[in-house]
């Protein structure tokens, strides 16, 4: 890149699209769904969030730091059980549950990573469906805690602190919200130097190491945060419909998010909202023609995988989209040497 | 003594491991040749398995026509999934990008593409609901040896293995296919310099390794009688752990270690319910990259 490409446009511009953005999703797409009134649309959305959450988390471990991570479902059901238990077998309510999910999910990625981050490449990747499949046998065969395949019922909605808001409107509300912040934080961890630390791993991480980057702690923090933000996915799943079981978590579903990851553009956090939207709003779209919502995902996975290698959004156009949003950031520099996002 | 329930789990087992075996070969030598992993393997099991049964529901032919079918499949399988799912992505011929992370990363992810879009086709084509073989091809009447009591197919299944695997050798090592396949895998630009065609080897690798997978995958639908679109999955792990622990491109390694894991998960389910035994496979795997990260059986290799 050259520099002059660098130089900030004016201010202002950097408001505009997240201005638009928070429009959209707070107040346009509400007023649109309160004028349909359909429980169905309200579903979707809701629906479409989480999976926003979810591949902007996995966008965390695979975009960022390139570690392919095909067991993400898994941490997304932690997340829902952990929520599901917690609501049934102690009364809490979504509160708590929210953060304490995020957490357990957290703290078993954390636990499983502790051996198998130093492995690299295909290896990260078959360690991490091993891992993945472990622990949805759990869910499965763990008959005492999880049920099995009967799956929980969890009757407690969303609410925040003791207020209930479990309307339909209010759920919304609640996911969006939830949502929002999340990918916020995640768009500001992977565009600050801690982004790049992670980029570093992903470009060459023998160089990295070499160069006095932390190449397996930076992974094992990568990998349990993208596992908290799939926790908090998972309790806002758990309550939203109101029932989990096994099946909601297995491989297939880390194949839909990895995929959405991989359409939108790995690297790009725009990208992944969008490979998110594209996958579940698609074949909903499509629902018409019969279900076709799986194989939908395997060839828009192809096609993009051929024609499109960068994805939708690639993380070229993505990362100067950022900068111009972080615009400010990347001009406070020391006497003109500007060095990048603090 | 040995209680002989012990004895009829180990053979079990033995059948059990023979099957991925046949399948964890086709893993060993796609890895061989192209470095990359093949996520597509475990629908080419499946494809064998229906194009059995498709025959048999046709027809009322012999077993071996049967097992032919589904090699003939998985031959057609191997190389059309050569053609869709990895040469497109070979687009540069030098050793670097040959064995490159974008190449291997982009092949991966399309072989999984590929993979969920056959799956789902065949969904849609045969329902996701199992399939039950008819009664007169299941390979299940039983057979006493000695104080054990054993199943037709537990022999059919070892001897065909056996016999696939004794082809396979005899290919690798006395044929110029073979020949070339382990010089592509060795080293792919040397083998292009000495005027092997490569493109060609490696569709032959895919369709020696998918004949293999089909074979499997066909056996193991008349063994236990049912049939559905998902059934490639589980095995196609487990061969996937076997290739890991066998160190990667070791054939041999990957062929012991498949027996070990056939082994070892029949004789878990005698411990624990049938649901947990899955866990065996995973169990292996962690340990085995945790404390063996060049496989069991593997040389130590370049990183990859």
């Amino acid at each position: 890149m050259n520099v002059s490409d660098l130089s900030a446009p004016p201010r202002g511009q950097g408001v505009l699209i997240p201005l638009l953005l928070a429009l959209l999703v707070f107040v346009g797409l509400p007023a649109l769904l309160a004028g349909f009134d359909r429980g169905y649309f309200y579903q979707i959305a809701n629906l479409a969030l989480i999976f926003v959450l979810l591949s902007a988390s996995m966008h965390l471990v695979t975009g960022v730091a390139g570690l392919l991570h095909l067991g993400h479902a898994a941490f997304y059901g932690v997340g829902a059980y952990t929520a599901a238990l917690l609501s049934t077998k102690f009364g809490l309510g979504f509160t708590a549950t929210l953060p304490l999910s995020g957490l357990v999910a957290a703290l078993i990625a954390f636990l499983v990573a502790l051996p198998t981050m130093r492995l690299v490449s295909i290896y990260f990747a078959v360690a991490t469906l091993a891992i993945g499949q472990m622990l949805y046998l759990v869910m499965l065969n763990w008959v005492e805690l999880t049920k099995g395949p009967n799956g929980i019922i969890v009757t407690k909605g969303l609410e925040l602190f003791g207020f209930s808001l479990s309307g339909r409107l209010a759920t919304y509300y609640t996911v969006a919200a939830v949502v929002t912040l999340c990918v916020l934080a995640i768009g500001r961890l992977s565009h600050s130097y801690y982004g790049n630390a992670l980029r570093s791993i992903r470009e060459d991480d023998q160089c990295a190491d070499a160069m006095g980057v932390s190449t397996a702690r930076l992974k094992m923090e990568a990998f349990t945060l993208s596992a908290f933000f799939a926790g908090v996915a998972g309790s806002l799943w758990a309550h939203m419909t109101g029932y989990i079981s096994p099946g909601d978590f297995k491989f297939s579903e880390s194949i839909l998010i990895l995929a959405m990851v991989v359409v939108g553009g790995l690297g790009s956090l725009p990208g992944a909202v969008i490979g998110a939207l594209l996958l579940i709003l698609l074949p909903e779209g499509l629902r018409a023609f019969g279900d076709f919502r799986n194989i939908m995902v395997g060839l828009v996975m192809f096609l993009s995988i051929l024609l499109l290698p960068k994805g939708l959004l690639g993380e070229v156009s993505a990362l100067q989209l950022a900068r111009r949003q972080l615009g400010a950031a990347w001009r406070n520099t020391v006497k003109g040497e500007g060095i990048g996002w603090r | 003594m040995i209680d002989p329930y012990y004895l009829q789990q180990l053979a079990i087992g033995l059948s059990l491991g023979m099957t991925y075996a046949l399948m964890a070969i086709g893993f060993t030598l796609i890895f061989g040749v192209l470095n990359v992993v093949n996520f597509a393997h475990g629908e080419v099991y499946t494809l064998g398995a229906f194009a059995g049964l498709v025959l048999i529901s046709a027809t009322a032919p012999p077993v071996f026509a049967v097992i032919f079918a589904a090699l003939a499949i998985g031959a057609l399988a191997g190389f059309s999934l050569e053609r869709v799912a990895f040469k497109p992505f070979r687009r540069f011929t030098d050793e670097a990008s040959l064995k490159s992370r974008a190449m291997r990363e982009s092949t991966l992810l399309s072989s999984l593409a590929v993979s969920i879009v056959v799956r789902e086709a065949l969904e849609i084509v045969f329902g996701s609901q199992m399939r039950s073989v008819p009664f007169e091809y299941l390979i299940n009447t039983p057979v006493r040896v000695g104080p054990v009591i054993l199943v037709t197919g537990d022999f059919i299944i070892f001897g065909v293995a056996a016999a696939m695997l004794a082809g396979l050798q005899y290919l690798l090592t006395r044929t110029r296919i073979g020949l070339s396949i382990r010089a592509v895998s060795n080293n792919p630009l040397g083998a292009k310099y000495v005027g092997i065609d490569t493109d060609r080897t490696i569709i032959m690798t895919f369709v020696v390794g998918s004949m293999m997978g089909a074979a499997a995958g066909i056996l193991t639908g008349l063994y236990y009688g049912a049939i559905f679109p998902a059934m490639g999955f589980v095995p196609g792990i487990k061969a996937f752990v076997a290739m890991v622990m066998g160190g990667l491109s070791s054939i041999p390694g990957a062929v012991i270690c498949a027996l070990i894991l056939g082994i070892s998960e029949s004789m878990a389910t005698t411990f624990v319910s049938s649901g947990w035994s899955d866990m065996v496979a995973y169990g292996f795997l962690i340990l085995t990259l945790i404390f063996f990260p060049n496989g069991l059986f593997g040389a130590r290799r370049e990183r990859v």
